[in-house]
């Protein structure tokens, strides 16, 4: 008697540990969810191509990614073909050239339509991108791709053009004003460039029908999204390749500058919001106000302004939902999706291994290991690009850029790195003879 | 029966001035607590003389670990200053170095 109450004893306490165990994992499970989001492969993310849904303005979506050991902002934005000022402008806070590992950054891959007919080409100078419009509704796509464009001083022109003629391996005709600014440098350059490494244009080149303006590509990829140009419209390498199969003659072109967009999506209303470029932002900034006000009363719906006015004054340039549109109609918000890191990013300067028979130049001699990393990151995003590294020493940090074959190489990377970045370089004798 | 009286009232006051007058040993008892009193009253003005002195000097150090810390706090303002100058200037210069 007394051995079967202990049996049911035991049955009791078993069944109730049983109980607690199943409770425990199914809590677990749900932290884990919770806490463990799936990250995708970087090959699923979408960078440049987007169907265009009918009455919808805002296409991609945002990405998250985790930075490791070596990465710099304008490699990440490359492989993910993104302009160095969109993935600053999203990012702030985060060193451009010495990130921290382990840093998780917003890969901005969402964008709005600029307010434009979806024909041909359009550029929006504010955003620094460029969309390509292919087909009609309903099965429009839109090809997409970060630019570099005119500086300050010559900026790129406005308004309606055209693709007048193509070249691929174009030559680069050094126009006068360009010879002269190198000239005062101390850097004189040739009537023409052939094409090659040292072309600027790049391996393809898009001449519009406003003479002296071309789309073309470049030797130096880390200026897309800069305003680096003389005027004309610059692509990644990859990029241009794809555009320039894809564009025929006489395709039109329209430049705009909207550092300010508004668009639809799932019945939700978007604002993104760029800096914008000196002068126009107050104009910009009433028109999108009004047109807001203007929606606001059609839809009969409160908009809230003070999200609004935070939107514009970041400028982080990622479309941020501000009102909901229809009524029940409204889907979940998209998500930022979480992406790995590849394991080599594309287009990222290769590093040669260090060789005691070649030549190198000492660039810089500093305290700080960030800055030494930094004037190496720089150097090595050259066009074309200049191999540097940071060697450390007993009391400080040395940045070397080689190797070079000979001393010849040597001298002119030494130049190159006084004319582009006021460095003065030492040329470094080989330490063994060959 | 006056007579009477008259002894009843001298032996009160006898007794009564007997009783008022303090003996040596009385004294010396009030000097003893006198004393120890004093003594008390030394210890606890050296107690509050210490404690006081102990409250100044941890005063001190409070005033010189904040003046340090306000020290430091901008020594750190000023590097994470000159590291962001120093950031943007080489950034300037890359800016430019990306032009044709």
């Amino acid at each position: 008697m007394r051995r079967i109450a202990e049996l049911s004893l035991l049955t009791n306490w078993l069944c109730f540990i049983a109980l607690c165990t199943v409770i425990v994992s199914l809590n677990g499970c749900a932290a884990m969810k919770n806490v463990q989001e799936p990250s995708h492969p970087e090959s699923e993310i979408k960078r440049n191509d987007f169907p265009v849904a009918r009455g919808e303005d805002v296409v991609g979506q945002l990405a998250i990614i985790k930075l490791e050991e070596g990465d710099t902002l304008p490699d990440i934005a490359r492989h993910f073909g993104l302009g160095i000022n969109a993935i600053s402008a999203v990012n702030p806070g985060v060193d451009v050239w010495v990130p921290k590992a382990g840093e998780r950054i917003t890969l901005p891959l969402s964008f709005i339509l600029p307010d434009a007919p979806r024909k041909g080409i359009v550029i929006n100078q504010a955003t620094m991108r460029l969309f390509q419009f292919k087909g009609d509704s309903p099965s429009l796509v839109v090809s997409t791709y970060p630019v570099g464009v005119g500086t300050e001083e010559r900026p790129t022109p406005m308004g309606q053009t055209r693709v007048a003629r193509k070249a691929p391996r174009p030559t680069w005709h050094v126009p006068a004003s360009i010879a002269e600014d190198h000239r005062k440098k101390g850097d004189i350059l040739p009537a023409e460039i052939p094409p090659g490494p040292e072309n600027p244009l790049g391996e393809y080149a898009l001449y519009l029908s406003k003479t002296g303006y071309l789309i073309h590509g470049t030797n130096k990829p880390a200026s897309i999204g800069l305003r680096a140009t003389n005027g004309c419209m610059r692509l990644y390498p990859e990029n241009i390749a794809m555009l320039y199969k894809d564009t025929p003659v006489n395709t039109p072109v329209l430049i705009v500058n909207q550092p300010y967009l508004i668009g639809q999506r799932d019945g939700v209303l978007y604002l993104e919001a760029h800096t914008p470029f000196e002068g126009s932002g107050t104009g910009e900034l009433e028109k999108i106000n009004a047109k807001l006000r203007s929606i606001e009363k059609q839809s009969a719906r409160t908009l809230d302004w003070k999200k609004v006015k935070e939107v514009q004054a970041e400028a982080r340039g990622i479309p941020v939902p501000i009102l909901e549109m229809g009524q029940g109609g409204y889907k979940e918000e998209v998500k930022p999706i979480k992406v790995e890191h590849p394991d080599t990013l594309y287009g990222r300067p290769a590093m040669p291994e260090l060789k005691l028979e070649a030549w190198y130049v000492l660039a810089a001699d500093v305290r700080e290991e960030i800055d030494a990393r930094r004037l190496a990151a720089i150097i090595n995003h050259q066009g074309p690009p200049i191999p540097a590294r940071v060697l450390s020493k007993s009391s400080g940090y040395r940045v070397v850029a080689g190797p070079f074959d000979d001393i010849g190489a040597a001298r002119e990377a030494t130049k190159r790195l006084k004319i582009d970045l006021d460095i003065d370089g030492i040329v470094i004798e080989p330490a063994k003879q060959i | 029966m006056k007579t009477r009286l008259l002894v009843i009232s001298m032996m009160l006051v006898v007794g009564a001035a007997v009783s008022g007058c303090a003996t040596s040993g009385d004294l010396e008892k009030v000097q003893a607590q006198q004393n120890l009193i004093n003594a008390k009253a030394e210890q606890a003005l050296q107690d509050a003389q210490a404690a006081k002195a102990a409250a100044d000097a941890a005063k001190l150090k409070a005033d010189d670990a904040t003046a340090r810390a306000d020290s430091a706090e901008k020594a750190a303002a000023e590097r994470e200053k000159i590291a962001d100058e120093k950031a943007q200037r080489a950034d300037a210069a890359f800016q430019k170095s990306m032009r044709k």
